[in-house]
């Protein structure tokens, strides 16, 4: 018993560590967004010369809404199978209880009357584990996902910073933008790399 | 667990308590169930903790399928926090406990038992034609609270009125009321908040023809021991961690 109630802990606090790892990544991607737009004023006040530039705020700012986006599916999905670690603890909570009630009392004139709460639960215990495997692969999905948006977000921030090259005084505010976005990305990065070696656990643990 | 017959004519109540493999840290309680043909109603079912031996002790006298009917006196843990394990064993079954906790008390863990909420001026149910009361012991200790009557039997299963503070192993019924007034002085005075709700379950209590009066913690009163039971705990002052 005690390994199977380690095991739901260690799944639950991995997957409240996903959640922990992208609470501040949403704040970041927010960031850019906010960003992406004063870049938008700053390259229209550029005229010509910030013409080059305009495009890729639109994309920024589309990083930047995709990355929440892509955050709040995170969670909801880590969640989600907090929820279902939650009901299969409890699940084997009671399958072990019921077991020690069977072995502990062989004489009891009623003992057979357990036999359908046995199978209940047991039938409770698969279908959770089923459930588990099915949003896990969801959740490590969403990541995956997520982690080529950053990359895209790298390569963009590289074609910004040559397109800046050629918006004369606004060169400096756009550069700026820029470097944002490609540091922003690489926080995100680091984050949801944390996240994926907490899923890896989850996924371990469960083995 | 051991498992004691209190009542046995028609239809059977039982107390169970005196676990001689309960963690030592935990507070010993007594529960009970009431055996009414195919139906049971089982009496502040206890903690997680208690769970297997308690369900293992009622397998010797009744089917899972048979216990039909819960009853939470109130919400704390040592009478209900098993309630999400008995949710697992008993898809079927009513949970009736006060209206005050319903929210507070599918917290434990309750997606398959149907939960009747008692009014606060109490209700009643029938088992297999046996008619069981609800009545209303608000405050004594928590502030939606009730006691379970069989005006048959004329057992009141009273919760934690009555209850005392005393060794697993000691004896199931009032021997010496007097000499079992200090292992239950602190405990009322310290756990019923009001004197006011006191004074009025007392009156309420008094009207009802009692043989066995049975508590959560401790002993089982009978016959005379009822009512000076009553006459002592009128004149206890209770609610006494509030000073003047």
């Amino acid at each position: 018993m005690s390994n199977a109630v380690t095991t739901s802990k260690d799944k639950l606090v991995a997957l409240a560590s996903i959640a922990a790892e992208l609470y501040s990544v949403m704040g970041v991607a927010w960031g850019v967004s906010l960003a992406a737009k004063n870049a938008k004023v700053i390259s229209v006040q550029a005229g010509d010369k910030g013409r080059g530039f305009q495009p890729i705020t639109e994309f920024i700012d589309d990083i930047s809404q995709q990355a929440m986006k892509g955050v709040n599916e995170i969670n909801s999905a880590a969640l989600q199978l907090s929820r279902i670690a939650v009901n299969e603890q409890r699940s084997v909570n009671a399958y072990h209880r019921f077991a020690s009630v069977q072995r502990k009392n062989s004489d009891a004139q009623h003992l057979k009357s357990m036999a359908p709460a046995m199978k209940r639960v047991e039938k409770t215990m698969l279908a959770s584990t089923k459930e588990f495997k099915r949003s896990l692969q969801q959740l490590s999905q969403l990541l995956e996902a997520m982690d080529e948006c950053m990359l895209s977000a790298r390569s963009i921030a590289s074609v910004s910073r040559i397109v800046t090259s050629d918006s004369g005084v606004f060169r400096d505010k756009l550069k700026v933008v820029a470097d944002e976005l490609d540091k922003a990305a690489i926080y995100i990065k680091d984050k949801l790399s944390d996240s994926y070696q907490h899923l890896v656990n989850v996924n371990t643990s469960y083995k | 667990m051991k498992s004691t017959e209190i009542f046995d004519q028609r239809y059977k109540w039982f107390m169970f308590g005196r676990d001689p493999e309960k963690p030592e840290s935990i507070i010993d309680t007594n529960q009970y169930m009431i055996v009414a043909g195919n139906r049971a109603l089982l009496m502040d079912p206890g903690g997680i903790e208690v769970f297997a031996p308690m369900l293992g002790a009622i397998l010797h006298h009744a089917r899972v399928d048979e216990i039909t009917d819960l009853f939470a006196s109130h919400q704390d843990p040592d009478i209900i926090s098993s309630l999400g394990l008995w949710d697992q064993a008993l898809p079927h079954a009513t949970l009736h406990a006060p209206w005050l906790w319903e929210g507070f008390l599918r917290h434990f863990g309750m997606n398959n038992i149907q939960y009747d909420a008692i009014p606060d001026q109490g209700s009643s149910i029938d088992l297999n034609g046996v008619t069981i009361e609800f009545i209303p012991a608000h405050y004594l200790h928590a502030s939606g609270n009730f006691h379970v009557y069989d005006p048959q039997a004329k057992i009141l299963m009273s919760g934690d009125v009555g209850a005392a503070l005393e060794g697993d192993d000691s004896p199931l019924f009032v021997d010496n009321f007097f000499e079992h007034i200090p292992k239950m002085e602190m405990f009322h005075q310290r756990w019923m908040p009001s004197n006011r709700a006191k004074n009025d379950w007392i009156k309420r209590v008094r009207e009802l023809d009692i043989e066995y009066m049975a508590p959560q913690h401790g002993r089982i009163f009978k016959g005379d021991d009822v009512k000076r039971f009553l006459d002592w705990f009128e004149e206890l002052n209770v609610g006494v961690a509030i000073s003047d």
